[in-house]
């Protein structure tokens, strides 16, 4: 390629990134030559129009992004209980962002939280052994089964072809043969999983250079990940040719289930398993190393086609320690002569074994081509990926995506995926030996052994006299003598095996929508919903004889994005003929709009900006974490344990357990449009996770049978989507250092309040504790009223807020306390764009009004209607960093530490430790 | 790991190849400049699908720049 074209290619990159108003001046002046003058005008008229690397539009506008997406999967087939359990539910917030620091060098920056819950899969076994065990209740109309509670220790009977045979499980007929596979089902206690990454990239005339990293971090699973990729354009910018190399090392310590534990064989992993606070943690580690390599070619004026290649090893634990394998074990001494007795299988739970690496090889491409007549675009992929596992996959897609006008556009897509089974994959295994036998010697005599000392070995004679090795006889009064057992023979089982659904043999079909609408202002709105299949009988080339496991999922989703370039460039064009007018023009309007907006506003303040002129937006996202933990306060004192025991829960129960610490994360979004100058409406969702844990108290009542007692290192967990509030901002007045404005907003109750424990050892574990919830479970009314006011540097407000519960009670038969809370601060302008502030809190809650409807364990004061609300006492100290002017103004982040001064609590309650609040705010 | 040296190949030979044989000049690419012709048009879910689809399937991928998924243990 000659000089000339290279210096179109840089140009025109330029134009690309928007031309931003401050370099459209040299822009203008450096267009000599004529084509490139046409292609400029072009680029004017038509911003998509650019000369992109052939990876197509819009790799490198700058821009914000949030979704949020929930993923829902239907029950799993139990065939002979009903299943009660809620399948698995994700809630997921994900927000992205990338800026051009310089014209070349551009940041990115992404977040992701998950939350969720519900039943999976441990293993699968035969569905005569029972291993889904109905749950019987009596009720009024006789015993019904509710449920089923997971068993994966059992007895089953088998033919002499190892086929299952089925009994009735209340009278233990014979009822014959039964080949099905069902899965055994364990309920997953909340988790949350949040992850961050960054990255920073080059950009040349034709080529790009990106570093990334990134940290992903859940209670058993840690993973940190770095990587580099690149581009290189060349033919015009026809051709691209892109790499990337990446590495990621993960740490995973999984508390076992204790529910699981002790039916659960885990000999082979027996050195990575460790104590800890009285439950078992499995420790392992595993390093992915990944490479690809792919070439996007434009092929006409229409279409274009990339393909790509990737290659992945992976060392270290690859298993999941959540997964057991059904390994029925029979004994051959068992066996009668008789060819029609029936034999009795022991089916037993072996922790899965996968092999210690693997190499995963994938091709992909993609074919684009624009349809004019329709002016849609087609797009086909297709992914074929094989593995040394033995896994091969097939997966085909297509989307059509279709402009509709006016912003609008449609896409609808269908996916179909086969994959073959994985070599160790097994819905069950059989062994021909006894799980565990007892030990003789060579002369047929049985060995006994003492717990205490297990290398000394006794015999009995006759009379069942203990006898030692020289025959003589023993006191074991003094010993704790038992027979010594010999476990099965690893080494006659495969060396590694798998009944993780997800490496069976099967195929899937899911189909979705999505429909975007884009806004002048470089809004994207996003609304997607997709819906999957999993069908066995859809394996390519045959089915894959796992239907047991089929089941299917819905995914929808809702996304916005905003488009930077586009913002300032349709202000730019918007702002005249001239480049340099422009500028000035859009400076103007933005650094106005930006003083309009009034002093420090500390994080913490909900509803206290308003926009003031009509058409504008805001987008902002809140982050807020509180901390309790220390003293169980009764009023402003710290209480003592046997205070708390015995006045801390009600009459007749005595408190168990007392809240060690609490943590709570909120993340907001806000959502704010002005139709008029005097009104505002906002749209907040919110997503909470929350994480607790107890500590036995002294002194405590000893533990009942059949009472849900808390144990283990583990704590609780709660996450997903909370309330989302709906308010309108009304202006009282606005005169030059001063405003006043009144809100008035509804919180509508999508926050779940009937969450509950999973059942362990057998026993309902009952509504989580009240201050766990994810939202009231009631309508409520927040009403606010907000005073700002600003002199030169200095600015303060007041503002005064409350909630209001509209119901009585919610779904699970309480509601929270209302509340009510004043707030008054100052501000400081250090500079012009920092500035800080100092506030002062007063919040009052009542406690809760009603009581749980349904079991709850009473563990202690916290699941105690009368322990909730009082009066507290904060300071906040803020600070508020606004960008004044240029590419990013309309930013502002800010931060607030609140610190507790005083609390009075009603009845008895955990102390508050601190809080933290961030807000980033975007206006336009 | 002759396949990946194959593939290597291939990839290099339809490069040359592509390389001789397109010819869309800068100005002729309005339509390849359009949002829905991008090659991934969805960023924002397409890391949703992949996380979710990743999640339940034991395909491998092509994009080595993700990482940290965590454990998908669901």
């Amino acid at each position: 390629m000659g000089a000339d074209g290279k210096q179109a290619g840089w140009r025109s990159q330029r134009i690309a990134s928007g031309c931003p108003s401050r370099d459209i001046q040299s822009c203008r002046i450096s267009t000599k030559n004529k084509s490139l003058q046409a292609l400029t005008s072009a680029a004017m008229v038509l911003p998509g129009l650019m000369l992109q690397p052939a990876q197509g539009a819009e790799v490198d506008a700058d821009s914000f992004g949030f979704q949020y997406y929930r993923y829902q999967e239907g029950k799993r087939n139990l065939y002979n209980v009903p299943n009660k359990l809620d399948p698995i539910m994700a809630d997921v917030i994900h927000a992205t962002g990338r800026l051009s620091l310089t014209d070349r060098v551009k940041f990115n920056f992404g977040y992701t939280r998950d939350t969720w819950s519900g039943a999976t899969p441990v293993t699968s076994a035969p569905l005569a052994a029972n291993g889904n065990r109905p749950i019987l209740q009596n009720t009024p109309s006789g015993t019904v089964v509710s449920g089923a509670s997971p068993t994966v220790n059992n007895r089953v009977l088998l033919d002499r072809d190892l086929n299952p045979i089925a009994r009735d499980p209340l009278t233990g007929e014979v009822l014959g043969k039964d080949t099905r596979t069902v899965e055994i089902l364990s309920f997953a206690s909340p988790e949350v999983r949040n992850a961050a990454d960054f990255g920073l990239g080059y950009e040349w005339n034709e080529a790009a250079l990106h570093i990334g990293g990134g940290l992903s971090v859940e209670p058993d699973y840690e993973s940190s990940f770095g990587n580099v990729s690149g581009r290189l354009d060349f033919n015009q910018k026809q051709t691209s040719l892109k790499f990337g190399l990446g590495y990621t090392s993960s740490d995973i310590s999984a508390i076992l289930d204790d529910d699981l534990v002790p039916y659960l064989t885990r000999d082979a992993f027996a050195d990575q398993i460790k104590n800890r606070d009285g439950s078992e943690i499995f420790i392992g580690d595993r390093q992915d190393f990944t490479a690809n390599l792919g070439l996007t070619q434009i092929l006409t004026k229409q279409s274009l086609v990339d393909v790509s290649i990737g290659y992945t090893h992976s060392d270290g634990y690859l298993g999941n320690p959540y997964k057991a394998m059904s390994v029925i074990f029979v004994d051959p001494a068992t066996l009668s002569d008789n060819p029609d007795a029936l034999i009795v299988g022991d089916v037993r739970a072996l922790m899965e074994q996968r092999p210690g690496n693997r190499n995963q090889l994938a091709v992909s491409t993609k074919y684009v081509q624009h349809v004019s007549p329709l002016d849609a675009a087609l797009h086909l992929d297709y992914k074929f990926s094989y593995d040394d596992w033995g896994i091969h996959t097939n997966t085909f897609t297509m989307d059509w995506v279709q402009p509709l006008g006016y912003g609008w556009t449609i896409t609808p897509r269908i996916r179909y995926f086969s994959q073959g089974a994985a070599d160790f994959y097994d819905p069950y295994l059989i062994t021909q030996q006894a799980f565990n036998s007892n030990a003789v010697d060579a002369s047929g005599r049985e060995i006994w052994v003492d717990s205490n000392n297990p290398d000394v070995e006794y015999f009995r004679d006759d009379n069942f006299n203990l006898l030692d090795s020289n025959g003589n006889i023993v006191d074991e009064s003094m010993l704790n003598v038992q027979p010594k057992i010999i476990p099965f023979d690893a080494e006659e089982l495969p060396d590694d095996f798998s009944s993780d659904y997800r490496l069976a043999g099967f195929g899937s079909l899911s189909g979705g929508v999505t429909l975007s609408k884009r806004f002048a202002k470089g809004i994207k709105l996003q609304a997607g919903f997709e819906y999957y299949t999993r069908q066995s009988s859809l394996k390519l080339g045959g089915g894959g004889g796992t239907s047991f496991s089929d089941f299917d999922f819905y995914v929808a989703n809702a996304a916005i994005t905003i488009d930077i370039e586009k913002l300032n460039f349709s202000d730019s064009l918007g702002g005249g003929s001239s480049g340099l007018h422009a500028e000035h023009d859009t400076q103007a309007h933005q650094t106005h709009q930006a003083h309009q907006h009034g002093g420090a506003l500390p994080a913490g303040v909900m509803n206290g900006h308003m926009l003031h002129k009509a058409g504008e937006f805001m987008f902002g996202y809140s982050y807020m974490h509180a901390r309790t933990g220390g003293d169980i306060l009764h009023g402003d004192n710290a209480a003592s344990d046997q205070q708390i025991v015995t006045q801390g829960c009600s009459d007749d129960t005595n408190c168990r357990f007392a809240p060690s610490y609490m943590n709570m994360n909120m993340h907001m979004l806000h959502i704010m449009y002005a139709p008029t100058d005097w009104m505002n409406l906002m749209l907040m969702p919110k997503f909470v996770d929350m994480n607790m844990n107890l500590r036995e108290l002294e002194g405590r009542p000893p533990p009942q049978p059949g009472v849900h007692e808390h144990s283990g290192a583990a704590g609780h967990t709660t996450g997903g989507v909370g309330d989302t509030v709906m308010s309108s901002l009304v202006k009282l007045f606005n005169v030059p250092g001063h405003r006043m404005h009144l809100g008035l907003g509804f919180s509508a109750p999508t926050g779940d309040s009937g969450l509950e424990f999973r059942r362990v050892f057998q026993i309902d574990g009952g509504l989580v504790h009240f201050g766990m919830q994810l939202g009231s479970g009631t309508w409520d009314f927040l009403p606010s009223l907000t005073y700002a006011g600003d002199y030169r540097r200095w600015s303060w407000g007041a503002q005064l807020n409350g909630v209001k519960r509209m119901e009585d009670q919610n779904e699970s038969g309480y509601r929270l306390g209302d509340i009510f809370q004043a707030t008054s601060w100052g501000g400081y302008r250090l500079t012009n764009w920092l500035s800080a502030s100092v506030r002062g809190i007063y919040t009052v809650q009542g406690d809760i009004h009603g009581d749980f409807n349904d079991f709850n364990g009473r563990a202690g004061p916290m699941d105690f209607p009368s322990n909730h609300g009082g009066q507290f006492w904060d300071l906040g100290f803020g600070v508020n960093a606004a960008v004044p002017r240029g590419k990013f103004v309309g930013n502002e982040l800010s931060f607030e530490w609140l610190q507790p001064i005083r609390d009075d609590v009603n009845g008895y309650r955990l102390e508050r430790k601190s809080a933290l609040a961030a807000t980033w705010r975007y206006h336009f | 790991m002759a396949s990946l040296r194959i593939v290597l190949i291939l990839l290099f030979l339809a490069g040359i190849n592509l390389t001789g044989c397109a010819n869309v000049a800068p100005w002729e690419r309005g339509v390849l400049a359009k949002p829905e012709m991008a090659l991934d048009p969805n960023p924002l879910q397409s890391y949703m699908r992949s996380h979710n689809f990743g999640s339940r399937e034991a395909a491998a991928n092509t994009n080595a720049t993700g990482g940290g998924g965590g454990c998908g243990c669901f």
